[in-house]
């Protein structure tokens, strides 16, 4: 009650400020959680002659603070936060303030690049619609939203840098060392810019104003602009997400082409367990993520002004992408088919004699490095790959279930869950439990269960507000009877239903934390591994990497699809309610299903603007 | 246009079956129910008129304890419900039993409508297997609705089929005071009559009293022993 009384916004902000803090905190207890003593490493480290004697050891830990305690741990580390101090590098021994300023710098050139390149993609996807005037929405841009920057970038470096070998792949010299990073980080940004606005135009283009305007003799460029800007502030928070797309992405992208920006820096301190240097550089990417959206609030108070205070300017719902379900069916049917027979073979036998074999009939997609069947692997990498994204949806879906039923709390939370790209999540984690698949399924069900909790509260507001929930209290039912017997039944199926739609996204996420090495460990056949070990020799033996590459592919395929496809249903199944009300009420009565139609769509919206993240 | 308020019979000695006293019902800074007193017998009928938003549905739901009254007194069978907790009045709800305007959102759209006329008798732990099945194909019988429409969904039935299966899962409960909240006005015209007819017959089977929310001045006419009417949360001289 006294919740409702302070409003939505003020319980939001209170628990976005806790688990802010909470983020914080444990950024700065990163020593103490991995709770392993790094005291060998970081004496290897500085001196390899040294005898790691007690003593030796002991000095280390010493001089490192960690037989202090947690507390006096954050404190001091959060006290040199205030003075500009971010420690000192376990490893080199330097301090990490420079390291992290002059990654920020490069990081920050490859991000406004990759920015150019987004917004350049954007327009060219948005334009065909405004020029039809009408047209359908962003297939394309969806699919291109969906391929993970890490998979984009191992085949621009494979086609353009190898194949073609028009542009350097490697370092930070020049101009030129900055085209190919700049591509694979915007393209899937720009796929996310350009979807949202092409998915919002066709129902602004539908509105009657536009008819008038027309009719009135008004030029097709001045309709064009107004529509832009009718349809522009409403997304304006959401191109938040494409900032924090941006600093995730950068790990992987700056990972392949050998980019000395922040986010390689970040991925190197968290293999190395030297944990100054992480924090500095976490640190940094989490306020690069958080502060992208300040200039997007900015931008939308100076698009909406007044309109903005009085709540009045919503975009009509967007009109679904149609899909036909053969398309899903499809991609799940091959990728099926190439997994079973992967599955009958042996993933594991390394033959010297059979190294980077092209394909043949006895191995129908060639071998790796070590003479391993590379259809076997792949095979089998799907069954772990899939098996743990299960664990993680099904994880998901709880904790979306029980959040459902404090949505202002859920509010705030998913704020800072949305606001962490899976990879830097993964690198904490990594750094605190040693990289595995475990650590990397914690990371994912930490930042992917917002858009569930998301549509599993606008399903109990929904149930709530029925007036046969009502009749349930009336009759004497407790609420323990209520809850299971009508509120839990009524949201369970919707959200699973969403959680397995979100399946693949969620195998991607895991995908390219295993790419970079924070997931599933060699000899482990885990699809983002296939593809990091393949690309060592991808000049002698290309169908190794392209044989993960074009799974993730259809994976990515198959997370769009699927998302698509629930859109498009939950359309019709509002229209074949609405129809069947009309058809049994003449004396059409307000009912709980004539709310129907809002409240889904609002959160499969909410679905559209998020899965760009699951990279 | 005012009609004389006939004083109602007595029917018995004691206390009304429902006395309510100074009821105040608040939403933030509106006081939707102001200081509003009425009793009701065992057995009568009492409508409760008024325009749109002048607070009859906050008055039926403070009566009901479905939201709880900001002040005032509801003794209902001598028992003071305001002063009770929830796990103290869940015992006596049924005894109250509301039907709503909307036949179909007062029932769940997932359950058959036999099972939901059942589910008050789980949910008051008086079901067997045995008497059970019974007693629900009874009441579906006595309220007009054929065997086979206990195995379809709401959706699947007419407003008014709907509304009968609403009072049958309202009478299951047993109880002495229906709460009708405009129980017909969703209807259709041609079906309105057969579902005021089956409350009277109901009303004079089982003695029932009935709170009766209605705005069609002939309905009132007809149905009620007894008018109060209601303008901006008070009661005006009826």
């Amino acid at each position: 009650m006294r919740l409702r009384a302070r409003g939505p916004a003020g319980a939001a902000a209170l628990t976005r400020l806790v688990c802010l803090t909470a983020v914080l905190a444990a950024v700065g207890l990163l020593p103490w959680l991995s709770g392993r003593d790094p005291a060998l490493t970081v004496l290897r480290a500085r001196s390899a002659e040294q005898e790691p004697t007690a003593e030796a050891l002991d000095a280390v830990r010493r001089d490192l603070g960690l037989d202090a305690g947690p507390l006096s741990l954050l404190g001091d580390w959060l006290s040199g936060l205030l003075r500009g101090d971010l420690g000192i590098s376990w490893v080199s021994g330097t301090d990490v303030l420079p390291s992290v300023l002059s990654g920020l710098q490069v990081s920050l050139g490859l991000m406004s690049a990759a920015l150019g390149v987004a917004v350049l993609l954007a327009c060219a996807l948005v334009a065909p619609v405004l020029v039809r005037g009408r047209g359908s929405a962003g297939a394309f841009g969806a699919m291109l939203a969906a391929v993970p920057e890490f998979l984009l970038a191992t085949v621009a470096l494979l086609v353009c840098g190898v194949w073609l070998g028009v542009l350097p792949t490697s370092g930070w010299q020049g101009p030129e060392y900055l085209v190919l990073p700049a591509v694979a980080l915007g393209v899937p940004a720009g796929g996310l810019l350009g979807r949202l606005v092409a998915d919002a135009l066709p129902a602004v283009l539908d509105e009657r104003w536009v008819e008038l305007w027309r009719e009135a003799g008004v030029s097709r460029a001045r309709v064009a602009a107004a529509a832009l800007r009718r349809a522009l502030p409403p997304l304006v928070p959401q191109f938040g997400m494409v900032a924090v797309g941006l600093t995730g992405g950068a790990v992987a992208v700056e990972t392949v082409f050998a980019v000395p920006g922040i986010g390689r820096t970040a991925l190197g301190a968290a293999k190395s367990q030297d944990l100054p240097l992480l924090q500095g550089c976490v640190l940094a990417l989490l306020v690069l993520g958080l502060a992208a959206g300040a200039p997007a609030a900015l931008v939308r108070r100076r698009l909406l002004g007044p309109a903005l205070r009085d709540a009045g300017l919503t975009l009509p719902a967007p009109r679904p992408v149609r899909a036909h379900p053969a398309v899903p069916v499809a991609l799940g049917a091959v990728l099926l088919v190439t997994i079973g027979w992967g599955l009958l073979r042996d993933p594991y036998t390394v033959d010297a004699t059979a190294r980077l074999l092209p394909p043949s009939w006895a191995r129908p997609l060639g071998t790796d490095g070590l003479g391993r069947d590379v259809l076997a692997r792949l095979g089998h990498g799907a069954a772990t790959t899939v098996g743990t994204a299960v664990a993680v949806s099904l994880a998901g879906l709880l904790l979306a279930l029980a959040l459902g039923f404090l949505p202002r709390v859920a509010a705030g939370a998913a704020d800072i869950a949305n606001a962490l790209p899976p990879v830097i999540v993964g690198i904490l984690v990594a750094a605190a439990t040693g990289p595995g698949t475990g650590g990397a399924a914690l990371a994912v069900a930490l930042v992917s269960w917002p858009p569930l909790s998301a549509h599993a509260a606008a399903l109990v507001q929904e149930v709530r507000a029925s007036a046969f929930l009502t009749a349930q209290r009336a009759i004497g039912a407790t609420p323990w009877w209520i809850l299971t017997r009508h509120v839990l039944p009524s949201v369970a199926g919707p959200v699973a239903r969403h959680a397995v739609l979100r399946l693949p996204g969620v195998a991607l996420a895991l995908a390219s934390l295993g790419f970079l090495g924070l997931g599933a460990q060699p000899p482990a056949p885990e699809w983002g591994l296939l593809l990091e070990e393949s690309r060592a020799y991808v000049e002698r033996a290309p169908w190794a990497a392209l044989t993960p590459a074009v799974a993730l592919a259809l994976l990515a395929g198959l997370a769009v699809a699927s998302a698509a496809y629930t859109q498009g249903r939950t359309v019709q199944h509002a229209r074949r309610t609405s129809r069947r009300a009309r058809l049994l009420r003449r004396p059409a009565p307000a009912d709980s299903t004539a709310a129907r139609p809002g409240s889904p769509s609002r959160s499969s919206r909410k679905e559209v603007s998020l899965d760009g993240n699951a990279t | 246009m005012s009609t004389p308020v006939i004083p109602p019979p007595r029917r018995a000695a004691d206390d009304p079956l429902l006395d309510v006293r100074d009821l105040v019902v608040r939403y933030g800074p509106v006081t939707a129910v102001d200081h509003v007193s009425f009793t009701l017998e065992a057995g009568e009928t009492l409508a409760l008129d008024g325009p749109s938003g002048c607070g009859k549905s906050s008055t039926v739901s403070a009566v009901l304890q479905l939201r709880r009254p900001d002040a005032g007194e509801v003794r209902f069978e001598g028992r003071e419900l305001t002063a009770l907790t929830e796990r103290e009045l869940r015992p006596l709800r049924p005894r109250m039993q509301p039907v709503f305007q909307d036949p179909y959102g007062s029932l769940s759209p997932r359950h058959r409508i036999r099972d939901a006329v059942a589910e008050p008798l789980r949910v008051q732990g008086r079901w067997d297997d045995a008497g059970g099945p019974a007693r629900v194909a009874e009441l579906l019988d006595r309220v007009g609705l054929e065997p086979a429409h206990g195995d379809r969904f709401p959706h699947e039935l007419s407003g008014g089929q709907c509304q009968r299966a609403g009072i049958a899962r309202a009478l299951v409960s047993e109880p002495r005071l229906l709460v009708l909240d405009e129980p017909v006005s969703a209807l259709d015209p041609s079906v309105r009559a057969g579902v005021l007819n089956l409350l009277a017959g109901l009303q004079e089977e089982l003695g029932l009293a009935y709170l009766f929310i209605c705005h069609d001045p002939a309905v009132v006419r007809h149905f009620a022993d007894r008018t109060i009417e209601m303008r901006d949360g008070r009661l005006v001289a009826g």
